[in-house]
């Protein structure tokens, strides 16, 4: 199973990350947990100091901005 | 906790991270439900970091400005309410080939049937645009304004 981290802090970017994320896992039918991390703590444990962001499987991939459907996919598949 | 170790959300001013794509963003603004709903989904995607929202019009007398925008952008992205594709027609008429068109009525939307705009309709079109569902078949056609058909060589 694969592990998909958000890290977001509810504004309309963070929101369409979540969003995005769950079309590229639906798309690709892959087993994968996303989780919604809205935690400042949290995201200050990880070292996330720029929001939204986009971790995989503990890694991050994106930082600072949206990524579209297409480009997660490409994320989740470890094209990117 | 001290202010410079509070994680910061990119939709603060100011804050432009690398590795986005800079889109430009033409909305038909039509009058009718499925005009305005391209100009709300092209707000709604400004406010989300998809791109930004550019002025139609100056686009159809191509002030200086838009051309400039229109050059440095690495996707156009147009939204049309109908086939009649007006949007569409503007930017080629610029010179520009969009990388991606939406069209609201391509997505099970009327046209019609009043200017109230509901949430659902707006998130069809923005969800259809991140999907890039209206990403053309000959991605690399688009070349910017001058329309000389020199595909941008002499620029």
């Amino acid at each position: 199973m694969v592990l998909v981290e958000v890290f977001g802090t509810g504004c309309a970017k963070c929101g369409r990350m979540i969003k995005n994320v769950e079309i590229a896992v639906r798309e690709l039918k892959i087993d994968a947990e996303i989780r919604k991390i809205e935690s400042l703590d949290a995201m200050i444990e990880r070292g996330v100091m720029l929001t939204p962001a986009l971790y995989v499987d503990g890694e991050a991939k994106v930082v600072g901005h949206v990524p579209c459907v297409e480009d997660i996919k490409q994320i989740l598949l470890g094209e990117k | 906790m001290t202010e410079q170790n509070i994680p910061r959300c990119a939709c603060e001013s100011g804050i432009e991270p690398a590795g986005g794509t800079k889109r430009i963003i033409f909305a038909c603004a039509g009058a009718s439900k499925a005009g305005q709903l391209s100009n709300e989904a092209a707000v709604q995607l400004t406010k989300e970091g998809y791109g930004n929202i550019a002025c139609t019009a100056s686009l159809a007398v191509s002030t200086p400005s838009i051309t400039k925008k229109v050059e440095t952008a690495d996707e156009v992205v147009v939204i049309d309410g109908c086939p009649v594709g007006c949007a569409r027609q503007i930017a080629e008429r610029a010179g520009v080939t969009p990388d991606q068109e939406i069209v609201v009525t391509d997505l099970g939307i009327e046209k019609g049937g009043g200017l109230d705009l509901s949430e659902e309709d707006v998130e069809t079109v923005v969800s259809a645009a991140w999907e890039g569902k209206g990403r053309s078949k000959t991605e690399n056609e688009r070349r910017p304004s001058g329309g000389c058909g020199c595909g941008g060589g002499c620029c």
